[in-house]
């Protein structure tokens, strides 16, 4: 593929966001369908269109905005905390062999844990607090981005590392000029892995344990049989999803502009 | 083993910087105006529809309390909640405490919270069976599959008794979860025989043609209290005073809320996601400041008859 004008014009139409708002409305219209047929239970699963109306509704209102804003402060913070603290680590981790394998076990036992799991000892010690949100969202996300930081040290090229050594570059220069950007993009890869992780742990945690956010609305709107608003905010969700992944390719796209792996797709 | 120490030192320290950015509540505040604050975890149920009028009534501020109420979505966070510190009380059903206490947790209620309406027919509790069972009476639940919201709890209890007080066993039973919001449609769906619903979910059970076979509460007495405010044993000795004015206001709150029923299912629409025709069509539980010891004593021993509890409580601890 040597440039744009060569590609057949169908797969220029479709490409990327009209493709992906295709997506959206084709899902829509076989829900509406699927409910409006009979096929589905429409007391239990509402059509997209009453869906849709009672996701309206809900943008007008302040304690829906309130709920929003602490979800997406619980995934904020939570993330930044396990982003900085893996990153620091898988750095410190994979610039030395006797650590990395010294932890390898250690990390292949705690990762596969599941966060929801420390659901008892969050409330036990945190309570309903915005804490205890931040403990499942650091510890689900934390993994994703080490696991990712970890790869991306251990592929730093062995000549570019001995000619570094060689020029007597220092350590700190050369986490500087030789690991960090060959990390940079399983760094982003784990951000973005680690940020979707991040979002599902938030609202799971103020389902399960309270303490406001959209997760506790949903739980309301369950257990009030508010069947059309418990869905509206389950869509909520997805669109949060759809917004924070757009954000971080972005951000992605930015960091790593020089990066032949983004490049690529404008010169090759 | 200095290296999985690190993994272990880091996630301490994460823990830490957790720890510290959110302060500490709990009791022995007090506001500007001289009252103390009080945090009560509370589950946004029809069954705690009292404090949250009484709070709106100010017969809280009355006493000289400020209170601030938690919604904690299910039980998950009620009983850990009031053991850290983090509620003063909490609202619990009386099963859930007895069973901590079981365990060992120093644990008792301060004012009864919600009782059976003691009428069968008009209770806010009951098991559904779906549209064309043959499930007519307790007794067929034998050898059945029964849905309840979580196991070795009132629920269970409630309903084995009911069903050998029928003449059934009811060791025969097969209990699985399941959530009072998903009981109608796992009962129209076949995937539970029967299922123990709480209102607003009940009379949605009804609505869709299930029929209640067993009034499960009012069949283990009509007088049994389900759900109270509860709180550790050492604050019930140490803050003698301000246990007290919250009993009183809330009892207050309950006697208030058993004489206007109309503005119980207002305020329920304040702190759910009910809507006014729910709220309208459901049955409301009793709501009496007075905890009934004999129907108490009657579901201790059915608990530690059918496993629930290993020994009988102690209800002179428990109660109030």
């Amino acid at each position: 593929m040597t440039s744009t004008s060569s590609r057949p014009l169908r797969s220029r139409i479709l490409a990327g966001p009209q493709a992906g708002a295709l997506g959206i409305i084709g899902f829509l219209a076989t829900w509406e369908i699927a409910c409006r047929s009979g096929l589905v239970d429409d007391r239990y699963v509402p059509p997209a269109s009453r869906v849709l109306v009672a996701t309206v509704q809900y943008l007008g209102e302040g304690e829906f905005w309130r709920a929003v804003g602490r979800t997406m402060s619980g995934w904020a913070i939570g993330l930044a905390i396990a982003a900085a603290a893996a990153i620091v680590l898988g750095i410190v981790i994979g610039s030395s062999d006797v650590l990395r394998r010294g932890t390898h076990s250690t990390i292949e036992f705690l990762r596969p844990i599941p966060s929801v799991a420390l659901i008892p000892l969050a409330v036990l010690v945190f309570g309903t607090s915005l804490r205890s949100t931040l403990l499942l969202v650091v510890y689900a996300a934390f993994w994703q981005v080490l696991i990712q930081v970890l790869y991306g040290v251990g592929d730093v090229d062995p000549v570019a590392s001995d000619t570094a050594k060689s020029y007597r570059l220092g350590r700190v220069a050369r986490v500087r000029y030789l690991v960090w950007p060959t990390a940079l993009p399983y760094v982003m890869t784990g951000l973005r892995l680690g940020a979707a992780v991040a979002l599902i742990l938030a609202v799971t945690a103020e389902l399960v344990i309270g303490g406001g956010g959209l997760g506790e609305l949903i739980a309301l709107a369950q257990s009030g049989d508010a069947i059309d608003k418990l869905y509206a905010l389950i869509f909520v969700a997805g669109m949060l999803g759809v917004a924070i992944n757009v954000g971080m390719r972005a951000i992605e796209r930015r960091t790593l502009a020089w990066h032949t792996s983004v490049r690529g797709e404008v010169a090759l | 083993m200095r290296r999985p120490l690190m993994t272990v030192a880091a996630l301490g320290a994460a823990a830490l910087v957790l720890a510290s950015c959110g302060g500490g509540d709990g009791g022995g505040e007090k506001t500007a105006s001289g009252d103390d604050k009080l945090t009560v975890g509370v589950i946004p149920i029809v069954d705690t529809a009292p404090i949250w009028l009484g709070k709106e009534k100010g017969f809280f501020k009355d006493e000289g309390i400020d209170l601030e109420l938690t919604k904690t979505t299910g039980g998950a966070a009620a009983v850990p909640g009031v053991v850290n510190g983090e509620f003063d009380f909490a609202f619990g059903n009386v099963m859930s405490v007895m069973v901590a206490q079981d365990q060992g947790l120093p644990l008792s209620f301060v004012t009864n919270g919600t009782t059976t309406s003691g009428e069968e027919g008009k209770d806010f509790s009951g098991v559904v069976a779906p549209k064309g069972s043959d499930i007519k009476s307790p007794k067929d639940l034998e050898g059945k599959n029964v849905g309840v919201n979580n196991l070795k709890n009132i629920g269970d209890t409630t309903v084995r008794y009911a069903v050998e007080a029928d003449g059934g066993d009811p060791s025969k039973i097969k209990f699985s979860e399941v959530a009072f919001p998903d009981a109608p449609a796992a009962l129209s769906k076949g995937n539970v025989d029967a299922a123990w619903v709480l209102e607003p979910f009940l009379s949605k059970a009804i609505a869709e043609g299930g029929t209640v076979i067993s009034w499960n509460y009012v069949e283990m007495s009509p007088k049994l209290d389900i759900a109270g405010y509860f709180t550790q044993d050492k604050k019930i000795a140490s803050d003698a005073d301000l246990v007290k004015r919250f009993q009183s206001a809330m009892n207050k709150s309950l006697e208030y809320s058993q004489e206007h029923p109309d503005e119980v299912r207002d305020i329920v629409g304040t702190y759910t996601e009910m809507d006014a025709k729910t709220r309208a069509d459901m049955v409301l539980p009793k709501f009496t400041p007075e905890f009934d010891r004999p129907a108490a004593e009657q579901l201790g021993e059915a608990a530690v008859k059918y496993g629930t509890l290993k020994k009988a409580p102690d209800l002179d601890k428990l109660l109030p």
